[in-house]
């Protein structure tokens, strides 16, 4: 009586083993197709599923900002290399290549010491002046250097803007970060003056962080903004001189804050860097926690400017190889 | 499914008049000055996914600026570009380069600005220098590269950018015999993967070989989408615009001249085949009995590259004609060149001096017969080799 049984139950094993055969063997022919598909020269290829591009019209709209900081973030390896660039092209056919950025910074201390301590006899808060004065020229040189080589970047590159497509930005801001290399060349000279004029370092330093985070923003908002508008109208390249010139004496650079009158301090602390040097300088140099109220101030401006600078410079970002 | 759709694209430029006879003046608010150009007007269409489509017109025609809008190197003026997948042009390249930097900094630089993460570039680094040949100078500044060195670095690094669609923008015009080779071959590999390809060229040729479909642009227009054949076949219509028999007059001073020139398939008067014999009436006129008489008729490619001649030379290179007027007809068993637009040149000649010499003087139109791939049709015969094994097996 088992015969018949086993019988039923191996034709039923071998249909099911002959099933598993087969739709192995259907299964084998995709994965054959897909292998075949390796390309010689870029190896095998992995399908991903496709990201679908909508080209449009542009506009002004704060969702640009969303999308755009995405695919800046994708980007972020130019944004390196753009960065690493800038700084191993600077110095290149130069004879004190590197020393160039510490002597620069240096220069100026000099010249801003003997104008403002020896002839003019300026008030430094009782900290030596050349140390006072340096604390107040690094965040300044690195906002005006920035800011002055990221406005002409994009002209600089037209080659680049007419030919390629990656976000632009990029181009303004490598050297707002090439500048930030600049800014810590700068801060190593710094901590050796105030070793030598044995300038008491406290814990409170590190509140120097968020002042040198906002100034970084700042700086990339208004890099962003002169850059995009200089691609259209070339007078930012002929008027920021000037203006930088001018800011040098309407922040506190070379001499204190407490020097301006107070019915004109809030009008003088619109301007972020001015709050964010008087801060820097407080926090480093003498030690003390940061003027709350000028940093969420200069904060807030800064986050306006970043965000309509940004979109702005989004609107017109796809139409700069046109007019460049 | 497509890959890319254009969804009625229009783009305008500004075209600056500029300050007219005068050098100097009070500024003027910039948008005055402007006049408009529509370099693109309501422009619709959609390439599938793995077709590859070849963009013909006129310079001016437009065709730039497409594929500056598909490669996002600026944006629309109105309408909507969809693009489905990884999209890489190849618009001149190796214009990412920095002259003072070297071979291999210069991969990172262009390859970054392409898209490419340092890591990508890391593991292809040494098949982008292999593939454009230039593994001796790698890391020598590119400035010092020679033209074509630079060029083919650009393509490499574009190329192994694994795109899903490509644009090719007379990229073939570059590079020596071997690496235009190396192009072609890459770019068929990416077609049997069934990668979509936008080709853009004036190369007719390239167009018919390389696409699926073509489209014509014309001021900005699609003015007409087909097989290649058959766009190419009405472009190098458009650009002729001339009628297909020409005759010319008669000149008296010359002691010969050509009288006319005009082409069938048969007596019965209709136009040349591909593949089927073909006639050339040539009118003439003597004024003297001459000796020693050749007559000539070139036909050049729409590239303007001579491509087939007509001539009594091989035959009879001591004709000896009678004066007064007469016709002579060639006649060609089998027309072996393929459809298309051709321009013909007519001349006589006598003890190899020319009497009478027309250049470019009509216009010779074949149409499509026997259709066959390539730069010719050849006449074949064939016939089936009995298979002598297989006899001897079937006998055992």
């Amino acid at each position: 009586m088992e015969t018949p049984l086993r019988t039923i139950s191996d034709r039923r094993e071998t249909t099911e083993l002959r099933d598993h055969w087969s739709t192995a063997k259907e299964a084998q022919e995709p994965m054959v197709a897909l292998l075949e598909r390796k390309h010689p020269l870029l190896g095998s290829r992995v399908a991903i599923p496709r990201i679908v591009t909508v080209i449009r019209p542009p506009s002004f709209s704060l969702r640009t900002i969303v999308y755009g900081t995405r695919t800046l973030v994708g980007y972020r390896d130019l944004l390196y290399t753009l960065t690493l660039f800038r700084l191993t092209v600077r110095y290149k056919q130069s004879i004190l290549g590197w020393i160039w950025a510490v002597l620069q910074p240096m220069a100026m201390m000099m010249i801003y010491t003997f104008v403002f301590s020896r002839v003019a006899k300026v008030r430094s808060e009782g900290v030596p002046y050349p140390l006072f004065v340096f604390s107040g020229l690094l965040p300044w040189i690195f906002f005006s250097g920035a800011v002055s080589n990221a406005s002409h970047g994009l002209v600089g590159h037209a080659n680049l803007l007419t030919k390629l497509h990656f976000p632009r930005e990029i181009i303004p801001l490598s050297y707002v970060f090439a500048a930030i290399v600049d800014f810590a060349i700068a801060c190593l000279i710094l901590s050796g003056l105030m070793m030598y004029y044995r300038s008491p370092l406290s814990w409170k330093i590190l509140y120097a962080l968020p002042v040198i985070t906002i100034l970084i923003a700042f700086t990339s908002a208004i890099s962003l903004f002169l850059s995009s508008i200089q691609v259209r109208f070339r007078d930012v390249a002929a008027a920021l001189p000037v203006i930088l010139q001018i800011g040098v004496f309407v922040t506190p650079v070379a001499y204190s804050l407490d020097s301006i009158p107070s019915r004109f301090q809030s009008l003088y602390l619109l301007n972020p860097v001015a709050s964010l040097i008087e801060n820097f300088r407080r926090v480093v140099i003498h030690g003390l926690t940061p003027d709350v109220t000028m940093l969420l101030n200069s904060g807030a401006i800064t986050l306006c400017c970043l965000v309509l600078g940004y979109a702005y410079f989004k609107a017109t970002e796809a139409t700069m190889s046109d007019v460049v | 499914m497509f890959d890319i759709r254009l969804d009625h694209v229009s783009k305008r430029y500004y075209i600056q008049n500029g300050t007219r006879g005068r050098s100097m003046g009070w500024p003027r608010f910039p948008f005055r000055s402007k006049k408009e150009k529509w370099a693109l007007r309501d422009v619709s269409f959609e390439v599938e996914e793995g077709e590859s489509l070849g963009i013909i017109g006129n310079n001016g025609a437009g065709k730039s600026t497409l594929l500056k809008l598909l490669s996002r190197i600026t944006a629309p003026t109105s309408g909507e570009i969809t693009i489905r997948g990884h999209l890489s042009a190849l618009i001149e390249v190796g214009s990412g380069f920095h002259p003072e930097l070297t071979g291999r900094e210069n991969i990172f630089l262009n390859g970054s600005m392409l898209g490419m993460t340092r890591s990508e570039i890391d593991r292809k680094v040494e098949s982008i220098v292999e593939f454009a040949g230039v593994s001796e100078y790698i890391d020598v500044p590119v400035k010092r590269y020679s033209t074509g060195m630079y060029v083919r670095l650009g393509f490499s690094i574009a190329a192994h950018l694994d795109p899903d669609i490509l644009l090719l923008d007379e990229v073939l015009a570059v590079g020596d015999i071997v690496f235009q080779v190396k192009c072609l071959d890459l770019i068929a590999q990416l077609r049997e993967q069934g990668r979509t390809i936008v080709l853009i060229s004036h190369d007719l040729g390239a167009i018919q070989r390389l696409c699926d479909r073509a489209i014509l642009l014309h001021h900005g227009q699609v003015v007409m989408a087909g097989t290649p054949m058959s766009v190419v076949d009405h472009y190098q219509q458009m650009a002729i615009g001339e009628e297909e028999t020409y005759h010319l007059n008669e000149t008296i001073q010359k002691s010969a001249a050509c009288l006319c020139i005009s082409f069938s398939s048969t007596e019965t008067d209709e136009a040349p085949r591909t593949g089927y014999p073909m006639f050339a009436r040539f009118g003439f006129n003597a004024q003297v009995p001459l000796e020693n008489v050749v007559f000539n008729v070139l036909i050049y490619w729409p590239s303007g590259y001579l491509c087939a001649q007509l001539t009594t030379a091989i035959s009879d290179p001591q004709l000896r004609i009678a004066a007064g007027s007469g016709e002579i007809e060639f006649y060609c068993p089998v027309l072996e060149i393929q459809p298309g637009w051709y321009r013909v040149d007519i001349s006589i000649e006598s003890n190899g001096v020319y009497l009478d010499r027309h250049q470019r003087c009509a216009v010779l139109h074949v149409s499509p017969g026997k259709l066959v791939f390539g730069d010719f049709y050849m006449d074949t015969g064939w016939r089936m080799i009995p298979k002598m094994l297989d006899q001897e097996v079937s006998v055992d």
